[in-house]
């Protein structure tokens, strides 16, 4: 009897010890398994993402031969847009550049775009974070930028070898320079990502929010990165203003921002991966 | 040796005999009973009498309580726009309760490295503990360096002194962040780190040293009221706030002050808090002022006054609404920007602001002889004392012998029969010699006081000065005779009388109102109504030829220089002004020398008929000697706030008459 209680409470105790040797394991042992279980859990993702990829793909041959073509033809039409779209930001960058030369402007930190396929979305109430299929083999550092078509997504947090982990904008551990768009001064604003509950909208919080700034009845002020942080490029949509809310001391404001809902639901991002900072051009322009 | 006796109790061996019950162990019980019922009646005592006491001590001993200031209220001027705000100052904090374990490692660190390296001179453990908190502090530093881009070190007997007494309230690493450093560390700091980004508020001064002496400035201040708010027993700490020391900020101190906030805080033994706060209230900014200044008129009569260091005059200019009485203008020159007060005033500007005395407000306290535009007051005088009628003329040679002594007039040179109008407009000394020597000196300087001019007015300012006007019944109460040279050196405003800009501003707005008294304000309130005071008590064709004579001292005599068409910059004309200069002497020691400085004066109003704005400006001249009139150049500083004053009112230019 008193040997089957034993047995009984075993698992409790080896659970108990095995706590106790995991406090007392050196630091550098601990982060050595923490790496190792990211590396030997990314795998299972990116598999787990190939599959999804592959089920759309069938998915896709059961599609009416006509619905195809038409789909086929409306690619061709936005190939044809985005040419001349390219086109155009090539002869503007090319005048940007030119105007950087005459004017003698300081250079902007210049980035690697390095577009990633999404394989994992912890995008809840505790969690607001992606995993991306790009690691350190495509260069990505820890702190770099994220992007998409709807501006910022977020910051790299974890980099593995494979894969990478984004903390999304509405993490609370996500915190920016942003300026509003209004805002003719371009005064820096704080933005922090902020809790949501469950099944509500993204949101993040501005700090600092001058005094005269409003929402006009109907146009709600874009929140867009400032450029000054030296992190983010400037720019880059963060959200718009939904509330505004006087502190009581009197010098500022705080506001809510309301994200982009597409955070919740990225197949496609593009990471900046920075590059080292050009020397500034010396002398006067000729 | 016989054994010991098994049987006996008492056989008298040392070892102690097991026995069930002993009836002499009885005679303990009772005093067992009563020394535990005393200890029950103890703690019953300490429990139920003293509880709320020792609740109390508990309290003060385990709970903290800081205090944060309240931002200060803005100024407005008239139009609404800011004159005195809150500039947000970033700044970058760091929590010291949150680097407990780090300053315990850093401890352990630099004891273990003294002991490694063998150092007979090891430290005390107090001086480790120094080290090493200094050194976890200059470590957060060098990450904010490397992010600013700065080289800023840790300052260890201000930290060692917050460490020790104001261990609760975060420690400023750098207050004074720009917004590319604030947005910088924003971006680049981990959110989780200790140090944090915080926004504080200085004074900010938009239009730097307009109005300065009217707005004061402020300084830094424990003071902070915090009656009413619980926790009036537990050891607080106060952040720094701030107290008005001159102009409005120091009047109206209370009503600016913003309201403290509070935040209660469980502590630790060690003195470090416990998140999160027991109770919290935020500061509340404090309540705004609108006053009654036009900055734009402001900035021109400061403009007007020039710059000390580079042939600007000492001196005051002061424009009145002459209805209700509200400041427009308010302007002493040398002043001093108070934004230079933040973060501190460097011993250079306090050194130069002791020198040119520029802390002192001229306009309302400065005290000056008045001059010729004191001849006003011998026309009231002598009107109602029906010593001087509208076509009154005296003869005029330049010069008038009072006494044994000879008083001259080089104002003008007309010689002959002089008109009042002419008198005026001339500014003829010998006129008004006459004309005093008929009246007496005693109903003249009853004249300037009906005016007020030997009283405050009792604008909402600080530290204002008052005139002193002489007459002869003051005088020999004081045992000292009283001369016919002393009467009409009253009457051309020179010798012992004195005023303040801001009662000759206020002059000639109950001139302009045909009353006795202006109150001024610095306070704007758009329903404010008329000021009715006395009347003068001039008769119609008095008023029209005191009235009419100052015209034509804008027109044709000393105050022309504001009309003239050759003089493109003015040409006030089309304004109708009615005005009087005035130009006295006033005697200065130099490098122990005496000298005589001009004092070059102008009071006015405008439009003539139904008057809106009245004027006054004095100047003091540089050095002695110095040619300065009041015609050449009180008037033209007192012509450009008119000129912008009516390019703000159009509507009330007089209409000119058609051709």
């Amino acid at each position: 009897m008193q040997f089957k209680r034993f047995d009984q409470t075993k698992p409790f105790i080896v659970l108990a010890i095995v706590f106790a040797a995991w406090m007392f394991l050196p630091f550098a042992a601990k982060r050595l398994a923490r790496h190792a279980f990211f590396e030997f859990q990314a795998p299972i993702d990116v598999s787990a993402a190939t599959i999804r990829t592959f089920q759309d793909y069938w998915a896709m041959r059961t599609r009416n031969p006509n619905d195809l073509i038409e789909a086929g033809q409306e690619i061709a039409r936005l190939n044809s847009f985005y040419e001349n779209k390219i086109r155009e930001a090539k002869t503007l960058e090319g005048e940007i550049a030119r105007l950087e030369a005459l004017l003698n402007l300081p250079v902007f930190n210049e980035y690697r775009h390095e577009a990633a396929r999404v394989v994992r979305r912890d995008y809840n109430a505790w969690w607001q974070r992606i995993t991306i299929r790009k690691g350190r083999n495509y260069g990505i550092t820890v702190g770099s930028p994220v992007i998409f078509a709807g501006g910022v997504v977020g910051r790299v947090s974890e980099v593995g070898l494979y894969t990478s982990v984004v903390d999304l904008l509405s993490s609370p551990g996500v915190r920016l320079s942003a300026v509003i768009e209004t805002d003719g001064k371009h005064r820096p604003v704080n933005f922090q990502g902020r809790s949501s509950s469950a099944f509500s909208n993204a949101t993040g919080s501005l700090e600092f929010v001058p005094l005269d700034i409003f929402i006009a009845s109907g146009e709600a002020p874009r929140v867009v990165t400032s450029g000054l942080g030296g992190v983010f490029p400037p720019g880059l949509s963060l959200g718009v203003i939904r509330k505004l809310e006087p502190d009581s001391d009197g010098l500022f404001q705080s506001a809510e921002v309301s994200l982009d809902s597409r955070l919740a639901s990225l197949m496609e991002v593009t990471v900046l991966v920075p590059l080292a900072p050009k020397e500034p051009p010396k002398g006067g322009a000729r | 040796m016989q054994p010991p006796d098994k049987t006996d109790p008492r056989s008298g061996t040392l070892v102690e005999a097991h026995k069930t019950y002993d009836k002499r162990i009885i005679i303990f019980y009772p005093a067992i009973g009563v020394l535990l019922l005393i200890v029950a009646i103890g703690f019953a005592y300490q429990q139920l009498f003293k509880a709320n006491e020792y609740a109390e001590s508990e309290k003060i001993q385990s709970l903290r309580r800081i205090l944060t200031p309240g931002p200060r209220g803005n100024i407005y001027d008239r139009e609404g726009r800011l004159l005195v705000g809150n500039l947000a100052r970033y700044a970058v904090t760091i929590n010291l309760d949150e680097l407990r374990a780090e300053f315990r490692r850093a401890y352990l660190i630099t004891r273990r490295n003294y002991r490694e390296a063998d150092d007979k001179n090891i430290p005390s453990s107090r001086q480790l503990w120094i080290i090493a908190r200094y050194a976890v502090m200059q470590r957060y530093l060098d990450r904010i360096n490397e992010i600013t881009g700065r080289d800023e070190t840790v300052n260890a007997t201000r930290f060692q002194r917050h460490f020790n007494q104001q261990l609760l309230i975060p420690y400023t690493l750098i207050d004074d962040l720009t917004s590319g450093e604030y947005a910088r560390l924003a971006e680049q700091l981990p959110v989780n780190s200790p140090l944090r980004l915080t926004a504080s508020s200085i004074r900010y001064y938009p239009h730097g040293s307009a109005a300065a002496h009217v707005l004061g400035y402020i300084r830094s201040s424990d003071d902070l009221d915090a009656e009413g708010f619980p926790g009036e027993n537990l050891t607080t700490f106060k952040m720094r706030g701030t107290t008005g020391r001159d102009g409005l900020e120091l009047r109206f101190n209370e009503h600016l002050q913003g309201k403290p906030g509070y935040t209660i805080y469980r502590v630790d033994p060690a003195g470090y808090r416990i998140e999160p706060p027991l109770e919290h209230q935020r500061a509340v900014q404090g309540q705004s002022i609108v006053t009654s200044l036009d900055i734009d008129l402001q900035k021109v009569a400061e403009a007007q006054l020039g710059d000390i260091d580079n042939d600007g005059y000492r001196g005051a200019v002061v424009a009145l609404d002459v209805l209700t009485g509200e400041v427009l203008a308010l302007a002493s020159n040398p002043g001093y920007n108070p934004n230079d007060f933040f973060p501190r005033l460097s011993q250079e500007t306090v050194d130069k602001m002791n020198t040119q005395r520029a802390w002192f407000n001229l306009a309302i306290a400065g005290g000056y002889q008045p001059g010729s535009t004191f001849k006003i007051i011998d026309a009231i005088a002598g009107f109602r004392h029906n010593v001087l009628k509208p076509d009154t003329e005296y003869y005029c040679d330049g010069i008038l012998r009072v006494g044994n002594r000879n008083f001259v007039c080089n104002n003008h040179s007309m010689r002959g029969e002089m008109s009042f109008r002419d008198a005026i407009a001339k500014s003829c000394n010998i006129f008004f010699y006459r004309e005093s020597l008929v009246l007496g000196a005693q109903p003249i300087a009853d004249e300037a006081r009906r005016f007020g001019l030997d009283q405050r007015t009792g604008i909402e300012l600080p530290s204002e000065g008052k005139g002193n006007i002489p007459d002869p019944i003051q005088r020999r109460a004081r045992g000292l005779p009283w001369t016919g040279g002393d009467t009409v050196t009253l009457a051309i405003g020179q010798s012992e009388i004195t005023v303040t800009p801001l009662e000759m501003a206020g002059f000639a707005a109950s001139v302009a109102r045909d009353e006795t008294r202006t109150t001024p304000t610095i306070l704007h309130d758009p329903n404010r109504t008329r000021q009715r005071t006395e009347p003068i008590g001039l008769t119609p064709e008095q008023r029209h030829a005191l009235v009419d004579a100052m015209r034509e001292t804008m027109k044709t005599g000393s105050g022309r220089m504001l009309t003239n068409p050759r003089f493109k910059a003015l040409n006030l004309g089309y304004l109708d002004i009615a005005g009087k200069t005035g130009t006295a002497q006033r005697e200065v020691w130099v490098d122990g020398k005496r000298g005589i400085i001009n004092l070059a004066w102008f009071i006015g109003f405008a439009p003539a008929e139904n008057p809106s704005i009245a004027i006054a400006v004095v100047l003091e001249g540089n050095i002695p000697g110095e040619e300065l009139g009041g015609g050449a150049k009180a008037a033209p500083i007192a012509g450009y706030v008119l000129k912008k004053y009516f390019e703000k009112h159009p509507d009330q230019i007089p209409a000119q008459p058609e051709m």
